[in-house]
């Protein structure tokens, strides 16, 4: 929400590299809400730019192999200055077109979901309290959906390997193709649920049940139910994935909402994540706090 | 709150920029006050969702205490050459940083560490200025 102002206000007034040189130089004192769109997609897109024109490789049995790293948390924002020294360096995070040099937004703001009208005040108050109230913030899994796309794919004929290195730590899925879910009928919702994939031409599309209601949607208050139905598709383009997921709530939601991601493949591995630790709990003093766009 | 801030120009900027951590740095520091402590590196905590970095400061009379500074991501250090083994060099060096904001002695947000032979790790976007002269 408060992301999707930002850029608004950054596209209207036209801000090219002179502004983000504008930037403070203590940017912690004056701005030290620092929330992130999630435009690691435009970074790793803007390493390999003709991905997507690259022929589309397959599986034996026929079916596009979506095998890969395809996506990273985030990284890389700190910069080598001279031999031994290092500087935190936010223009690192933002591809520059090569004409002009304006940073690329790639990515467009994601849609809202539309929440039933007696929901309204339970989204607004949760997004307030946020600090308190969304247990990422204090290291507990995402979960799916809010975990975003895949990072790395593991593919074989039968199954997805999916795996993930969160800010709350690492993850993984295992999801049968053409099977059938997995988890006891009777047993308790999961973090990341239950999922199972039947292709759909050249597109693998993944069904997920049995989602825990601890979890949100994604930042800003976003809760659900239990009866949250997740489907995602993934379609392989070269060395790109088109990526969608939908999330369909008919207890808390209006309506299915629905992002989309292009994922590009990337030529570094998944490194495992650090555990998350939260020293931080008892510290703070009121509730500023930023998005964690996946 | 946060749409408040989104409002003015370079918070509009800061906004916009991908950055991922946790809560604001503003929610546990005060941003206002920049302190300068010399001292050692004797601990890091390569963890999620910042890293912790321990700094052992000795005074006048030799009585040491540690420090405990909160710093970034640690996949924002990623491909920086910036590890746990550098930063536990023994070295004295210069260290600023916000306090925090709840009284918690010996706490704050780490800005830049600086040593005497010129090298420096500014974690804190330029918010520490330059060393104090003389330090």
């Amino acid at each position: 929400m408060k992301f999707r102002r930002s850029v608004q206000a950054l596209g209207a007034a036209g801000f090219g590299l002179a502004a983000i040189s504008m930037v403070p130089a203590n940017v912690f004192g004056q701005a030290p809400n620092y929330g992130p769109p999630a435009t690691s997609y435009a970074v790793e897109a803007a390493r390999y730019p003709d991905a997507a024109k690259k022929p589309t490789p397959h599986m034996p049995d026929g079916h596009p192999d979506l095998t890969g790293v395809w996506h990273h948390f985030f990284g890389g924002i700190i910069g080598k200055v001279g031999d031994n020294s290092v500087a935190l360096n936010f223009g690192l995070s933002v591809p520059h077109s090569t004409a002009g040099g304006a940073p690329v937004f790639q990515q467009k703001p994601d849609p809202m979901p539309e929440y039933k009208a007696q929901y309204m005040a339970k989204v607004k108050a949760l997004d307030e309290n946020q600090v308190k109230e969304d247990h990422t913030l204090h290291c507990m899994p995402a979960g799916v959906p809010r975990l975003g796309p895949p990072q790395e794919i593991v593919q074989t004929p039968k199954q997805l390997v999916v795996l993930y290195a969160d800010l709350t730590g690492n993850h993984w899925r295992v999801i049968p193709i053409d099977g059938h879910h997995n988890a006891d009928p009777e047993a308790e919702a999961t973090y990341n649920g239950d999922s199972v994939a039947h292709w759909d031409g050249d597109t693998l599309v993944v069904d997920v049940t049995k989602l825990t209601d601890d979890t949100w949607l994604g930042d800003n208050g976003l809760f659900h139910s239990t009866k949250l139905h997740v489907t995602e598709r993934l379609r392989r383009v070269g060395d790109t994935i088109q990526y969608s997921m939908t999330a369909d709530d008919p207890v808390v939601l209006e309506k299915p909402w629905t992002i989309t991601r292009t994922l590009t493949l990337q030529p570094d591995t998944l490194g495992e994540m650090p555990p998350c630790v939260d020293n931080d709990a008892g510290h703070y003093v009121n509730l500023e706090h930023h998005d964690n766009a996946r | 709150m946060r749409t408040k801030k989104c409002l003015t120009l370079a918070a509009a900027l800061f906004c916009a920029l991908p950055l991922v951590a946790h809560h604001s740095v503003s929610a546990e520091f005060n941003a206002d006050k920049v302190i300068t402590l010399k001292g050692v590196v004797s601990k890091v905590d390569w963890v999620n969702p910042h890293i912790f970095i321990y700094v052992d400061v000795k005074d006048e009379s030799g009585k040491v205490t540690t420090w405990r500074l909160q710093s970034l991501p640690p996949m924002f250090f990623k491909n920086s050459g910036l590890t746990k083994a550098k930063l536990l060099d023994g070295v004295e060096a210069t260290v600023t940083a916000f306090p925090a904001k709840d009284g918690t002695d010996d706490f704050g947000f780490l800005l830049k560490l600086s040593y005497p032979d010129g090298h420096f790790y500014d974690l804190g976007n330029g918010a520490a200025g330059p060393p104090p002269p003389g330090k």
